[in-house]
């Protein structure tokens, strides 16, 4: 017995069936986690290995080319690139996405080990490193405080950091901005000079009087005591009154050479919060872990947490990632349920039956709702890719249902009973019911298949249709058969209601249907013109897609902009800090679209684990905004990101100056950029062709924030010492340089202890000591002997400029400049780009190649190019084995083309460009169109052969399936109006899609109507006349 | 005793086994898919692409007094649906085992 003849005849069955998937799928969907993209499999590695002491040329050659070399054989690998800079070497390897990672990470352990015997002997063991999208932290919290500022890491790290940390799923917390207790001994030079003593020897003894010594156990009668030393300090002032030497017999304390100073980290980094003082929280996730879940459960956290602080200390939420997650998947919600809406409406209007309208949009929540039994099974989640997949399939599930119904009333309607209806009406639909479907998954499953970043996101899409369609279908010829034997009935009349209501609605679809009629009948009659003014279209369209640019992945608004600022090398950080004030406090002013900005300036402490890996520095400074939401503003970010880079060109402290839209989340979301690589072995000439690249980028229309990835040669001072005056003095330059580093940087001499926490104790000169090259210069060095030298003896200091990273890709040199993309399409810029570099004159051995997201846009788009081929071809081959026919089909995926010149029209119109998202559209369009094509010739071939004429069946034909065809395409494009017009958080990255299919579906809707019963009625002639000359050349041979 | 051949639309089937039981003419053969036409009016039922539909056949052994009440009871189903399609034709049995 077939599937829909059991359905009916066991309807309980079949209900519990369906209940049982869709209550399954309502679990699957609570256990579901919300995420912003599908799990992308990080593809990167980096190998960094350290050789204290060597230069960055000296690193390049001795570390890594060696290391390049053995690691470019790696399979899979896409790139390779490096830095080496002074003391290491970091190569970076790029894999092709979905590869995995642990085994890519064995092969290069492998290589490594081949290699680290010819690794210079001083080098350390290279490590592998796993950068992954879950290094980018989560949430960043604000602190501000007022008088707890001195203690404030203490009470951060005691009450915030730890508690924070022991949440699952959260990897680290960092505190930036509140610098640690450190207790500094202050010498005076010149009363160590006058005393003999050296910073080694202070030190020492402070070293050795800070200890606790345990001095074993004794018995005393019948017990055992044991016996320790406290020595300990108790307080950072009782160390003034250690005895560190004699002069002329009396005692010298250390209060009468140094000054005890317990106070905090000299240098650390400085965070401002809304122009005010204050700390930052940094929170990054484990890898795999939910980044929605912790951030509900840190903020969660968070009023408990703030009960502990002391009243002046306040927390805040500087950037909160999992807050864009959940108003973009919100914002995709309310499109599904719009969705929905619409196409019931486009269904009961066309039907005007309750029951009817019923049993067909059942269809959508049971195939929707099952396609999260496959997501959970799969362990994804809930994301942009799943929603949008459900999105677009509202407006196609229902198609199979509609097929099927109609037939099951028609078969009613001619005096069956509903059960016997149901049965005949579905089983003489079934084949074409399942063959459109075949046309729909020929287009969707291929998505699964493709490679790259693009097969990473798009993979899901294809299998969430794909299983959509399927259960659709099994719903289509299972649960609406058995519903319409069971709901509907043979109607004789209609109540009030309905013939208020339906009567000037049907009497509307008969004048569309009979004014459709005689338009059919125009252009049977006048064919070669109706093709003619078609192909025209097609052509004309083919033009406008010269004005349609391209791009890789729209702009999305996130609401927050990061902006990395730099001053010249070597700044002060007050100055840094002034500069970043007034600018501050002039865009605080100017946009009121700013919630929270917050900024941090100098050189990160080595266990802020976020801050370190960044680039850091006196000079650099690292700022992140956050806006409203985008519902609530009238400026777009990339206008706002527009006005702030206008505002930075009036600061010329600042030498370089980046507004990144978007967070720093890559290729995806981010504003669109362009990368020029320019390989050449010579820095000076390829210094000089970065500059004239940079130049000719700024001096085009559409760039911004044109940045040289070379860095500028950095200016220090360097003690070069005679090691023949050293030798004579007794001395050896370790000696000699630590010297040096003890007293300007500071020695360690001990740790003191309170509360169970360790501060560093250090001793240094007085920072008015060490203010001038003279200080330095006067600097004494004592040999074993105790003789002291000073600095200018021995060695002169100079003024250097080291030289700055070494950068290589692809085992070559390397500068990249880097534009970003402001309001014009990146291929405008690439086209305008590329034909000034072709004019420039560039030194031999010099080469410029474009990377970065066009690259990445060339090869996705060479991707989706293959796929859609192997789709038509795919569609191609289920329908001709449909029609058993090779010209049928053919005629059928004409309407295509028409679908592609809609999305060009309408992406020019609507003013978006063709990117990724737009292209996947338009290839989702290939299974859409065709079948309006499907159901118009399927059903002219049936007039045919029940004899009547070309001309009439054709006539015929169209005029009884232009409602299903207006109906299923009005679904469709009524189920994407609502991703074409969102304006929630996110909307921009969809809205492209949508507008593809919206534009292509009308149009080729359109066009088909016409061009295919045309085109039908060319080749039926040419058939007959054909078959009639057979004929007649047979008779003529016959006599 | 009479034969009488009915050949209907498939949806009728129920109708007509239904019929033949109220009438208690309980022998009967059937065959469930058969394609035909009508020789003047009514829909071919072939099950091809262009006809869909399928017709359904059984000759009935009929006792002789009650053929006019069979083919009275099938005349109205016929004019219920009439475009479903039903026809009966009777022929004498001129003898059986």
């Amino acid at each position: 017995m077939s599937l829909y003849g059991s359905a009916v005849k066991r309807p309980i069955m079949t209900t519990l069936c369906f209940v049982a998937v869709v209550v399954l799928g309502l679990f699957s969907l609570k256990t579901l986690p919300i995420d912003l993209y599908p799990d992308i499999e990080t593809n990167t590695l980096m190998v960094m290995t350290t050789y204290q002491g060597a230069s960055a040329q000296d690193i390049e050659q001795n570390v890594t080319r060696p290391l390049e070399n053995v690691l470019n054989a790696v399979s899979d690998l896409k790139h390779i690139s490096s830095a080496s800079r002074e003391n290491i070497s970091v190569i970076t390897l790029e894999f092709e996405y979905g590869e995995d990672i642990d085994v890519l990470t064995n092969d290069v352990r492998d290589k490594l080990d081949m290699i680290s015997s010819a690794l210079p002997d001083d080098a350390e063991t290279p490590i592998i490193f796993k950068f992954s999208t879950d290094m980018i932290p989560i949430i960043m919290l604000s602190v501000q405080a007022g008088e707890s500022t001195p203690g404030l890491y203490k009470i951060l790290d005691d009450a915030v950091a730890n508690p924070l940390a022991r949440i699952s799923g959260v990897g680290s917390v960092s505190i930036s901005g509140a610098p640690k207790r450190e207790i500094h001994i202050y010498v005076d030079p010149a009363r160590l000079e006058a005393y003999n003593l050296s910073v080694e020897q202070i030190a020492t003894i402070v070293g050795a009087e800070n200890r606790n010594i345990p001095g074993g156990v004794f018995d005393v009668g019948s017990d055992t005591y044991s016996l320790r030393v406290q020595g300990e300090f108790e307080a950072s002032e009782q160390m003034a009154d250690i005895v560190v030497g004699s002069y002329q017999g009396r005692n010298i304390f250390l209060r009468d050479v140094a000054r005890i100073d317990d106070s905090l980290e000299e240098r650390a980094q400085t965070t401002y919060n809304n122009g005010e003082r204050g700390a930052m929280i940094i929170i990054q996730k484990q890898s795999g872990a939910n980044s929605v879940e912790i951030s509900d459960k840190v903020l969660k956290m968070l009023p408990s947490l703030q009960k502990r602080l002391p009243s002046d200390v306040k927390l805040g939420v500087i950037v909160d990632t999992s807050d864009n997650i959940r108003n973009t998947i919100d914002s995709l919600v309310e499109t599904v349920m719009y969705a929905l809406l619409f196409v019931v409406i486009v269904v009961f209007f066309f039907l005007g039956r309750w029951r009817a309208t019923l049993i067909i949009t059942l269809t959508i929540p049971i195939s929707l709702i099952a396609s999260f039994i496959y997501l959970a099974l799969t362990g994804n989640s809930l994301n942009i890719v799943s929603l949008s997949a459900l999105s677009i399939s509202i407006g196609m599930v229902v198609d199979d249902a509609i097929v099927v119904l109609e037939n099951v009333t028609t078969h009613i309607e001619r005096g069956s009973d509903p059960k016997q209806a149901a049965v005949h009406g579905t089983n003489e639909v079934a084949i074409s019911v399942v063959a459109s479907t075949l046309t729909l998954i020929a287009v969707f499953f291929p998505l699964t298949m493709v490679t790259g970043m693009t097969g990473v996101l798009f993979r899901q899409l294809g299998w969430m249709v794909t299983i959509m369609m399927i259960i659709s279908t099994v719903c289509a010829l299972s649960l609406t058969p058995m519903l319409c034997s069971l709901l509907l009935r043979r109607v004789t009349d209609h109540g009030k209601l309905y013939n208020l209501l339906f009567t000037p609605i049907n009497i509307a679809l008969d004048a569309v249907d009979n004014a459709y009629a005689r338009l059919l009948r125009l252009v049977t009659s006048h064919k070669t013109i109706t093709i003619l003014l078609c192909l025209g279209a097609f052509v004309g369209s083919i033009f406008l897609m010269k004005h349609v640019g391209t791009e890789f992945f729209p702009t999305a608004d996130d609401a927050r902009l990061s902006v990395n600022l730099e001053l010249p090398i070597g700044t002060r950080v007050e100055i840094a800090d002034e500069v970043t004030n007034r600018l501050v406090n002039e865009w605080r002013e100017k946009y009121p679209e700013i919630q929270v900005i917050n900024y941090t300036t100098g050189t990160a402490s080595s266990d802020n684990t976020f801050a370190s890996l960044s680039d850091n520095g006196p000079h650099i400074v690292s700022m992140n905004i956050r806006l409203t939401d985008p519902g609530d503003r009238d400026r777009g970010i990339t206008e706002i990101a527009r006005l702030m880079r206008k505002d930075l060109d009036r600061y010329p402290e600042y030498k370089k100056a980046q507004v990144n839209v978007g967070g720093s989340m890559g290729g995806m979301g981010g504003q669109a950029s362009v990368d020029f690589e320019i390989y050449g072995y010579d820095f000076a000439e390829t210094d000089s062709v970065a500059a004239s690249l940079r130049q000719m980028l700024m001096s085009l229309e559409g760039t911004a924030d044109v940045t040289i990835s070379r860095a500028d040669y950095q200016p220090e001072y360097r003690v070069d010492f005679d090691r023949e005056k050293l030798a004579i003095y007794g001395l050896n330059l370790s000696t000699a340089a630590n010297a040096l580093r003890n007293r300007i940087n500071g020695q360690t001499a001990s740790r003191f202890r309170e509360d169970g926490e360790e501060y560093d104790i250090k001793v240094m000169y007085a920072p008015e000591s060490r203010t001038a090259i003279s200080d330095i210069e006067n600097i004494l060095i004592h040999n074993a002997a105790g003789q002291a030298v000073r600095v200018r003896d021995v060695g002169k200091v100079v003024e250097h400029f080291t030289p700055p990273t070494i950068e290589r890709k692809d085992r070559e040199r390397i500068i990249t400049v880097k534009t970003v993309v402001q309001g014009v399409p990146m291929s405008q810029i690439v086209e305008q780009s590329q034909a000034r570099i072709d004019k420039m004159d560039i030194p031999q051995g010099i080469s410029i190649q474009l990377a970065g997201q066009y690259e990445d846009q060339q090869e996705s788009f060479s991707d989706l190019l293959m796929l859609a081929v192997l789709i038509l071809i795919l569609v191609y081959i289920v329908m001709a084995a449909q029609f058993e026919s090779y010209t049928y089909p053919a005629i059928i995926m004409t309407s295509v083309l028409f679908a592609f010149s809609g999305v060009f029209i309408m992406l020019f119109i609507s003013g978006h460009t063709l990117n990724v998202m737009s292209m996947i559209g338009a290839i989702m369009l290939i299974g859409i169109v065709v079948k309006n094509g499907i159901v118009l010739i399927d059903y002219i071939t049936l007039n045919r052969e029940r004899g009547l004429s070309v001309k009439k069946a054709v006539i015929l034909g169209g005029k009884s399936r232009l409602r299903p065809v207006v109906m299923t395409s009005l679904t469709t494009i009524l189920g994407m109006v609502p991703m074409a017009c969102g304006t929630g958080q996110g909307a921009e990255m969809w809205r492209p899609m949508g507008t593809a299919v919206i534009g292509g579906l009308t149009f080729s809707t359109i066009l088909t109507l016409l061009f295919v019963p045309a085109l039908y009625c060319i080749f039926a002639h040419n058939g007959m006349r054909n078959s009639r000359r057979k004929f007649h050349k047979q008779l003529r041979k016959q006599s | 005793m009479k034969a009488v051949f009915i050949a209907y639309d498939q949806a009728h089937h129920h109708k007509i086994i239904d019929t033949l039981d109220r009438l208690s003419c309980r022998g009967f053969t059937s065959w469930e898919q058969v394609s035909g036409r009508g020789s003047n009016t009514g829909e071919p039922h072939y099950g091809t692409h262009a006809w869909p539909s399928l017709a359904s056949a059984i000759l009935a052994m009929v006792p002789d007094d009650r053929v006019s009440s069979l083919l009275a009871r099938l005349k109205a189903i016929d004019d219920e649906s009439p475009r479903l399609g039903l026809r009966a034709f009777v022929w004498n049995i001129e003898c059986a085992i």
